[in-house]
């Protein structure tokens, strides 16, 4: 299902570790100096109050914003520094808070779209025809519709994206991710605005992606979900780390459930 | 109906449909608001003149312009392509890297009316407000100009440039290629982090629509023989954008349709409204050259409020051995 990568990540070296992260907005300290690593092959979760920074800090390891300083390893490779298509295309891909599918174009082009290694997917490649790029486009549709027979959306593929129910959106994009192949998947928010039926089938989902040895960090506001994903936690408030580990260890934390988890 | 206003009106469309399928390429599947589109017409149509006129000595020096090379067709017009898309790596590098895409718009369309400016007023560079005259048509050498067989000359050279315009196109805009044109259009942001790099798509799309602006600028300055500040006005542009508009934002075939129903069939139309004397002379002078541009901008507005999606709707894909659609 999953593109093969070689993982240089092992148990010991994390797929993602990022050093003293900073990002500024006039003044604003919206991520103050976070360090975290994320492990192969788990799901880690990062939870905290509203404004705790947290999907800042997910744009910050995605590319999508800058970081004002420090460090990010993905994979071994130094990352701080790459435009957040060509993390993508290493492998680090991110999903969105807001649906973000995209409108006209259908279920089965969105997930097609995102797919690597299209020999037309290059103005040359297009110039010379549909001979040129048919058999990549014919295993990628194979591909495609592997994953929304998975995530049961076939009959929906030649849909416009755009008149999906917000759970629907919430797949695509999951499946649009995974057509990527990634290494480390960064969900912001996968369960938010979704019918509880959704809400239990991507769970389902996510824990089969880990079975499978994906490795996930999200950001997630439902506990109980959280509790019965997340291998780790991490809590951040104010832009900070205030602590890490299980959820059943950060609940004995007194400063933990009075900076989030009470109130 | 004479040959002439026939040959005409088939230049003109075939002239228009180029333009339109390009600005579709931009606009309808790029998202680009490229609001100087006839900016990248004009130098093509500056560059096929300047390429296949002689030096500003001849003809009694009446007229300025740089270079003057006396080059034969069809070298001329390959100059017209390769200025449109030259003029675009510059453009496209300032307006398309660093600004929010509402805000390309306006800096495209600012830069439109500087340009046209400029020119206007830098007389000795390309015939300033007067423009350049006499250009040669394209293969005048072999045969006369002003004979009928030339007037259907010039409407197959013109067909063949459409054909060949049409068939690029839709290469691009029917491959995966196009896909993630289609995608980055949508949501720009999601397309970054599915691993599109939106500035290299962009910048792109502006070079090969200015080519093919280009090409449309050299093939009308061949056919009407003068070129002008006074005929690439902004709003020309706008007018391509209701073609767009009205034909189908995404779709090729609107496009065409678009080209043959506003800048041909509407401007035709309403051209004859001058002709009639009871109608020329209603109101104040100009009153019915300014109800043209009225009747363009009711034309975007009415299409955008009752049918967005234009007269030939961009194609839903469907692909082999998908399941039946529900509705």
């Amino acid at each position: 299902m999953l593109a093969e990568p070689q993982p240089l990540a092992t148990a010991e070296r994390p797929m993602l570790a990022a050093s003293d992260i900073h990002r500024h907005f006039e003044g604003m300290h919206a991520v103050d100096g976070v360090s975290i690593d994320v492990p192969v092959g788990k799901i880690t979760g990062l939870i905290g109050p509203n404004g705790a920074g947290k999907s800042t800090f997910l744009a910050v390891l995605a590319g999508t914003l800058p970081a004002t300083s420090g460090a990010i390893l993905f994979d071994g490779q130094d990352v701080t520094s790459w435009p957040a298509y060509r993390r993508a295309r290493h492998g680090l891909v991110r999903t969105f808070q807001l649906p973000s599918e995209f409108a006209r174009l259908t279920v089965l082009e969105n997930l097609l779209v995102a797919a690597p290694k299209n020999r037309g997917d290059s103005l040359f490649g297009a110039l010379r025809g549909r001979g040129y790029w048919i058999e990549d486009e014919r295993r990628l549709v194979q591909q495609a519709r592997a994953l929304l027979k998975r995530f049961g959306m076939s009959a929906k593929e030649s849909d416009y994206a755009g008149t999906m129910s917000g759970g629907q959106k919430r797949l695509i994009e999951i499946m649009r991710a995974l057509m990527l192949g990634p290494r480390l998947l960064l969900l912001d928010e996968p369960m938010s605005g979704v019918h509880p039926k959704i809400v239990l089938e991507i769970q389902h989902y996510l824990e089969d992606l880990r079975r499978e040895g994906l490795t996930i960090l999200m950001v997630e506001h439902e506990l109980h979900m959280v509790e019965r994903l997340c291998d780790t936690v991490v809590v951040m408030a104010q832009g900070k780390v205030i602590g890490s580990g299980t959820m059943s260890s950060l609940r004995r934390q007194r400063e933990i459930v009075d900076a989030y988890l009470v109130g | 109906m004479n040959t002439y206003y026939a040959a005409n009106l088939l230049v003109y469309a075939g002239i228009d449909i180029i333009a339109c399928l390009a600005l579709n390429l931009q606009f309808g599947v790029s998202g680009i608001v490229n609001f100087s589109f006839i900016v990248f017409q004009a130098v093509g149509a500056y560059a096929a003149a300047v390429l296949s006129m002689p030096p500003d000595t001849a003809n009694g020096g009446f007229q300025h312009y740089i270079g003057g090379y006396s080059l034969t067709f069809p070298i001329p017009w390959i100059g017209g392509a390769v200025a449109g898309g030259l003029l675009a790596i510059p453009v496209g590098f300032v307006v398309l890297r660093k600004l929010r895409s509402d805000y390309q718009a306006i800096a495209l369309l600012v830069l439109s009316v500087i340009a046209n400016t400029v020119i206007t007023n830098a007389d000795k560079f390309l015939g300033g407000a007067a423009g350049i005259a006499l250009v040669p048509p394209p293969l005048s050498e072999r045969i006369d100009p002003n004979t009928e067989s030339y007037q259907y000359l010039y409407v197959g050279i013109t067909a063949v440039c459409v054909v060949l315009t049409l068939f690029l196109v839709n290469r691009i805009v029917n491959s995966p290629y196009g896909r993630s044109l289609r995608a980055m259009r949508e949501r720009e942001l999601a397309a970054t982090a599915i691993g599109k790099n939106p500035v290299e798509l962009k910048m792109t799309i502006f070079i090969v629509g200015g080519v093919i602006a280009g090409l449309s600028g050299a093939i009308l300055v061949g056919f009407i023989q003068v070129w002008a500040p006074s005929v690439w006005l902004y709003p020309e542009t706008i007018v391509l954008f209701a073609a767009i508009i009205v034909g189908g934002r995404g779709s090729n075939i609107g496009a065409i349709l678009g080209a043959l129903l506003v800048p041909v069939g509407f401007e035709e139309v309403t051209r004859f409204l001058n002709n009639d004397p009871a109608i020329a002379n209603l109101g104040p002078p100009g009153l019915i050259p300014a109800l043209q541009w009225v009747a363009i901008g009711l034309l975007i507005i009415g299409f955008l409020w009752f049918r967005p999606d234009g007269v030939h709707p961009e194609a839903r894909r469907v692909f082999e051995g998908a399941p039946a659609l529900e509705d």
